[in-house]
């Protein structure tokens, strides 16, 4: 946004919002946004539920072959996606996924830095706490559902930020996984309007400010857990 | 302590409520974790193991018959001029970026962190960071027409400073150092705001003693504020190693690895020979180099961290 601005004032010519039209009418911009804001949703919310569900199995049930599944799941943090990247295509392929949005949304929905950090952070709940609820009566759905959830809040939404963020902008899976227009996300669109508008700078810029409106806005809404997050996890 | 303290009072209520509730979590640990580990299963563990085997056979998902050609990808890897290109560039460009990243945005946290207005603090830290948020793929293409050689904005400055304009992305000289500097303005919000964090944490006094027995402010940096930041360097240094050797989106959006593949960083050349050229083996056994890399150069960086502190 900064540098629209500031080219801006380098061409002194007249304002217009001709490239935002272009965007709307030349393509189905209005379905990419509806694709990415549904893949970017559904991540968002099933990653924060699995990731508070086996933090809260691993901090506070005993089972076993839990200490070697931890180090597994955890051990999947290092790993870079290009390394992967070749396989899980094939394996969506098999599944019959290409081209479904549910491509971007399956192999996202869980979290291994999510599940650690919600582990940590229900390690330190009191267990005098849960054995109280478990007194009255709760199963341990609703203990996790009412208690735990609530209590740790600030991670859970940290994690969500990053979490929506990271698929709102996921540029090399989409890419992979996508080709038909109607199936792709915003930062394909992008792409795509690079590639059909190379001389048409307002068309493509028009395009990147809509896309970065929506994380702006949400950073504007959550930018003190945002920091406090980023302090707090160290994600990227 | 908590927890057998309960456990023995409900072993003394009544045994059979104890075994119901056993068996409720018991059922409660299998529900919930069973379709967690499955997706961790088919989307990670199992990739990685494919991936591995992937690289002993040569493998074209078109023609989909895949032959065991045991370790001669990797053999063929190490003839490869342009995959050894290609392992150059991208140590290029970890090095160079991540030294200029830790440095300017120490800098910047540093001094970001000396404004006493908590509103000025934070318009700062907002506006290092806007740029992190918004989507990699479009900052590589406002970029792109930023460095465009006709009418891009940095020529028409260079114009108004009456020097040559610069050939930016296709120039081998300069199209790493361009993709760079975009990296750069993309990516050094979250150092700086990680930076502010450790540095917010040393306490006050360590500055007051110093400043009492009139150490200048580099002595201070140096001996104060370095020692003292060494776990968020560690963490710092490693996470943005690891975020760049993986770096894509600018290199395909912008250079495509060209010219002469000055720019051609691994985590390109995996993707192009495992979905333009269907190489899908091939590019598996560059992946498993590519782990190797990462999985070292973290070993070492937490080695060389430990060794730091011990002193």
């Amino acid at each position: 946004m900064d540098i629209v601005s500031g080219s801006a004032g380098f061409f002194p010519s007249k304002p217009s919002l001709d490239g935002y039209r272009t965007v709307f009418s030349e393509a189905p911009f209005v379905t990419w946004l509806l694709n990415s804001l549904m893949t970017s949703v559904i991540i968002t919310v099933v990653t924060l539920f699995t990731s508070a569900l086996a933090g809260y199995v691993f901090a506070k049930h005993q089972f076993r072959g839990k200490k070697l599944l931890f180090i597994l799941i955890l051990a999947t943090m290092m790993i870079p996606f290009q390394v992967i990247m070749i396989p899980t295509y094939l394996i969506t392929a098999e599944l019959g996924l290409v081209n479904h949005l549910l491509a971007i949304i399956l192999p996202n929905l869980v979290s291994s830095y999510g599940v650690f950090l919600a582990k940590q952070f229900i390690e330190e709940i009191p267990q005098e706490l849960l054995e109280a609820a478990r007194m009255d009566g709760s199963g341990e759905f609703r203990l996790m559902l009412r208690i735990v959830m609530p209590l740790i809040l600030p991670m859970l939404s940290a994690l969500g930020i990053f979490t929506f963020m990271n698929s709102w902008n996921n540029y090399l899976w989409p890419l992979i996984v996508l080709n038909d227009e109607s199936k792709m996300t915003v930062p394909l669109a992008l792409v795509y309007f690079n590639g059909t508008h190379q001389v048409n700078y307002n068309v493509v810029m028009s395009a990147a400010v809509l896309i970065t409106i929506p994380v702006i806005i949400m950073f504007l809404i959550f930018q003190k857990q945002f920091i406090k997050g980023l302090a707090m996890t160290g994600m990227k | 302590m908590s927890t057998a303290i309960s456990t023995n009072k409900a072993d003394k209520v009544n045994p059979a409520v104890k075994s119901t509730a056993y068996r409720a979590k018991r059922r409660f640990i299998i529900i919930s974790l069973v379709p967690i580990l499955l997706l961790f299963g088919v989307f990670a563990f199992l990739p990685i193991a494919w991936s591995l085997g992937l690289s002993a056979f040569k493998y074209d998902p078109l023609s989909s018959n895949a032959i065991f050609v045991g370790a001669e990808n990797y053999i063929r890897m190490f003839q490869d001029s342009i995959f050894l290109k290609s392992l150059w560039v991208t140590f290029k460009f970890v090095f160079i970026a991540v030294l200029i990243n830790i440095v300017i945005t120490l800098l910047i946290a540093s001094a970001i962190q000396r404004v006493r207005i908590p509103w000025l603090k934070n318009g700062f830290r907002t506006i290092f960071f806007l740029p992190t948020i918004a989507p990699l793929a479009g900052t590589a293409i406002v970029w792109n027409t930023m460095f465009n050689y006709n009418d891009g904005l940095f020529n028409m400055i260079l114009a108004k400073m009456n020097m040559a304009p610069i050939q930016w992305l296709s120039d081998p000289h300069y199209a790493l150092y361009s993709v760079i500097m975009m990296t750069l303005w993309a990516d050094i919000g979250y150092n700086i705001v990680l930076f502010i964090a450790g540095l917010d944490s040393i306490p006050d006094m360590y500055y007051e003693a110093a400043t009492l027995e009139g150490a200048g402010r580099w002595h201070v940096f140096l001996h104060i504020t370095l020692p003292l930041l060494r776990r968020t360097l560690l963490f710092v240094s490693i996470t943005t190693v690891v975020s760049y050797f993986q770096a894509f989106p600018q290199f395909q959006i912008m250079t495509k690895g060209g010219p002469f593949n000055e720019t051609r960083v691994l985590s390109l050349q995996i993707y192009e020979q495992a979905f333009s050229s269907s190489n899908m083996g091939y590019a598996s056994a560059m992946a498993t180099v590519f782990l190797m890399i990462i999985l070292l150069v973290t070993l070492l960086q937490l080695r060389w961290g430990r060794t730091q502190w011990e002193h």
